[in-house]
């Protein structure tokens, strides 16, 4: 698959060009910050070299409260056609790797979630990669990195003057077939980038041991002592863009059925009928969370759960640092 | 406004001594009127009048009983404090002052009711249909990416 | 701050003599500008307390898990203190079992608007008397503390810890306040038209993701099933709609009325940067006009709305 360059001052017109046929999804300026927003104006656009939106993309596929289907008189409706086709400019290779991580969940033939899949097969995902980690994240140490490629249909590297697009899938190859190729020097240039964007204070985790030490500690009392400031407010798994659980509830009164988004860090979130809560106290809670990420996704998948986005250690209001977290326990260094 | 004014009347079951006042309410409001009872004013909750205006009424009345009349002695003062705070904190928020309206009824006033109500009516029909706070079939935000 | 040693030695005497088997306070974070909870229940650990304008949270919300028998040692600022105070009136602590070392406080830091205003990334943060020293990228950047504080301590007139048991460093005035040329944002919502502050009400609940850590992170919020939880009746919608979120933050900020200690806590634990002080602030100011009311200014006087009096027959016309 041969790389292509959009020279710097041409990207707007090449967006342009795009709007065309497909909607645009891109990082644009909001009071938080970035958030992913629809971009009808290529101007809009954001690609802030340290700051990553604080609401996870993976919103775009799984909404945070979607309709499911609409009841009226014993009879149901299904909400309007899915989207027309789209593209998610801009995301970074954390994000996209969430999205690949997720469509394990929701995306696999046997057992397809059809609103994802609606949104899915007409998405196409053109990721950015990062010069620098950004301050809290720790992408290359679980698995990824700066520059991961996972998930994403075109990947960019930021030159000096221009972007310098690698094309990961048919998908991807097609809609940028008829860009200019790179030549050897930006070829070179990129590669100079992406190398030098890796922390040499980083080592990639070894996740199963990581696993295996977790299963060790399960019953011991360090849960509690390392949960204790928890809040279980709920910030890092809203935020986390590879957690999914969600709950289903009718609203009667709009006469929907409707998805939310649920966090485990509720109290509430396994609570039974018969009032019994399995995870009474935060010390299961946490551990729960720990665990789903670092050693129960690496029994299902063989990889982490966590792309190392950082954004639960950068919006935790207690500071709670899950990378400090799993180094207390398992004594093994995630930084 | 064109049509009636949708108006939610909370109204406790003692304030209105006169039966044919009683008969009145329960069977002949006007149409545009909902008329929720309940045992004493001290039940009525900030909850029901935030849920009343998010589904679409244009304005709400609370009626009870004065200080000192009522049947549970004094529940009614304690919904005078928490309503009354509610309502500076809305108009505060940006409602209009004039939909929502207190009645604190004498139990030997007669009469009263229907001129209050009809009062009422006449000033929210000056007044467009209520927005704010109107969550009906509400959007969902944020997640509208086209 | 060097009063802080003394702070250190009186948290491990209490501890070494049994007075309490656990003190909360802070220590130092894993990243730049922040600080972490920090649980000591031995003598040696003290020296991982800190203090300083980093430090985010309200203490007392952790009162709310352990048992109310534990005897607990809490390093307090004002708003602690207060909290602590508002909560004993509310029966959810014995007051006899806590032990308060009063701090005075200098406000706390809006880590958000520092770290928007550094030049790139920064590696460490440390506070300097009136500035804020930043190593930024190999550089150093130097700030005004003033001009960082947030709004919710640029207001507090009330720095002195109440009800304390010992109160170790002395409590400076507020020199910072605000004015006509520094307003807070409830300051300039307040002088706008009805219709302006409805919009701008809006503007600000449409970008609430119901994370609830507002919720989680304030003391006085300590219902074990929340408003928000019931079904039948629905009080507010489960989804991000403008209804459900509206009657959230309007009747969270409701049922804090006369109980808030107005410490600010909410704002900074929102990840959406959602203001909610204001909605508070006009609550309180509202007790304190009408009823002369001020939250932890008294060990034992109910909130307003707890109390019933026929003193009201000529208050409320309307």
């Amino acid at each position: 698959m041969t790389p292509k360059i959009i020279k710097k001052n041409a990207l707007q017109k090449t967006i342009k060009k795009w709007l065309k046929s497909y909607d645009l999804i891109a990082p644009a300026a909001s009071k938080e910050g970035i958030r992913f927003k629809r971009i009808t104006d290529p101007k809009e656009i954001v690609l802030d070299r340290y700051q990553n939106s604080i609401y996870p993309p993976k919103s775009i596929f799984l909404p945070q409260s979607e309709v499911m289907f609409n009841f009226e008189n014993g009879s149901y409706t299904m909400p309007e056609d899915a989207p027309r086709k789209r593209i998610i400019f801009g995301m970074r290779p954390c994000d996209a790797r969430s999205i690949w991580l997720l469509d394990t969940v929701f995306n696999k033939a046997e057992d397809l979630d059809i609103y994802w899949g609606e949104k899915r097969e007409k998405a196409l995902i053109i990721s950015i990669g990062c010069a620098a980690i950004c301050e809290t994240g720790f992408c290359d140490t679980v698995g990824s990195g700066p520059f991961g490629e996972e998930g994403s249909d075109i990947l960019i590297t930021e030159l000096d003057d221009a972007y310098f697009l690698k094309p990961l899938t048919s998908a991807g190859e097609k809609l940028i077939s008829s860009l200019p190729t790179a030549n050897d020097a930006q070829s070179k240039r990129a590669r100079a980038i992406q190398k030098g964007s890796i922390v040499k204070d980083h080592t990639p985790a070894d996740l199963g041991k990581i696993r295996d030490r977790l299963y060790d500690a399960f019953d011991t009392p360090i849960w509690k002592d390392i949960s204790e400031s928890c809040l279980g407010c709920g910030v890092c798994t809203y935020l986390c863009p590879t957690c999914f659980c969600f709950d289903i509830v009718d609203e009667v009164d709009r006469s929907e059925r409707v998805r939310n988004w649920d966090t485990c860090m509720f109290r509430i979130y396994s609570q039974e009928a018969s009032g019994h809560n399995p995870r009474p106290s935060k010390a299961e809670r946490t551990r729960q969370r720990i665990m789903h990420k670092f050693a129960y996704w690496v029994d299902n998948e063989g990889v982490s759960g966590c792309t190392g986005c950082g954004r639960c250690v950068a919006q935790c209001p207690v500071n709670l640092d899950i990378r400090e977290m799993v180094t207390t326990i398992t004594s093994l260094k995630i930084q | 406004m064109k049509g009636k004014p949708r108006i939610i009347l909370f109204q406790c079951q003692y304030c209105l001594a006169s039966s044919t006042d009683q008969d009145w309410v329960e069977h002949d409001l006007p149409k545009n009127i909902k008329l929720v009872k309940v045992p004493c004013s001290g039940r009525i909750s900030p909850l029901f009048i935030m849920n009343a205006f998010q589904k679409g009424a244009d304005g709400v009345m609370v009626s009870g009983c004065m200080p000192e009349k009522c049947h549970f002695i004094n529940s009614n003062l304690g919904a005078r404090r928490q309503l009354d705070e509610f309502r500076k904190f809305l108009i505060f928020l940006g409602l209009e002052p004039k939909r929502f309206k207190f009645l604190w009824m004498n139990i030997d006033e007669r009469g009263v009711i229907q001129k209050e109500i009809a009062a009422f009516t006449a000033e929210l029909k000056k007044l467009r249909p209520n927005k704010k706070f109107n969550s009906l079939k509400g959007e969902i935000i944020g997640q509208n990416y086209g | 701050m060097d009063d802080f040693s003394q702070v250190r030695k009186e948290a491990a005497r209490i501890l070494s003599k049994k007075k309490v088997d656990l003190v909360i306070g802070f220590k130092k974070g894993t990243i730049p500008l922040k600080a972490q909870p920090a649980f000591i229940s031995s003598p040696d650990d003290v020296e991982q307390l800190i203090l300083d304008g980093f430090c985010q949270n309200n203490l007392a919300v952790f009162l709310h898990d352990e048992p109310k028998d534990k005897r607990i040692g809490l390093i307090c600022r004002a708003c602690e203190s207060r909290a602590v105070r508002a909560l004993a009136i509310e029966h959810q602590l014995k007051r006899e079992n806590l032990y308060l070392i009063g701090v005075p406080c200098s406000g706390i830091l809006d880590w958000k608007k520092i770290h928007n205003a550094a030049d790139g990334q920064i590696t460490s943060a440390v506070e300097e008397g009136d500035q804020i020293i930043l190593q930024v990228g190999g550089k150093k950047q130097t700030l005004k503390r003033n001009e960082f504080i947030v709004d919710s301590c640029r207001k507090c007139t009330r720095r002195e810890p109440v009800g304390v048991d010992i109160l170790i460093g002395e409590v400076q005035p507020n020199e910072i306040g605000t004015d006509d040329l520094t307003p807070t944002w409830g300051d300039k919502f307040a002088k706008k038209s009805s219709n302006v502050r409805y919009k701008l009400f809006t503007e600000e609940t449409d970008r609430c993701i119901r994370c609830y850590a507002c919720r989680e992170a304030c003391p006085m919020c300590y219902c074990t099933e929340c408003f928000v939880d019931h079904i039948a009746p629905r009080w507010s919608e489960s989804m991000v709609t403008p209804g459900g979120t509206q009657a959230w933050h309007i009747i969270r900020a409701f049922h804090q009325t006369g109980r808030c200690v107005e410490c600010g806590a909410c704002e900074r634990a929102c990840p959406m940067d959602i203001k909610m002080v204001y909605l508070t602030d006009k609550l309180n100011d509202d007790m304190k006009e009408i009823y002369g009311f001020e939250v932890g200014a008294d060990e034992e006087k109910q909130p307003p709305f707890a109390t019933i009096t026929l003193d009201d027959k000529n208050r409320f016309t309307t």
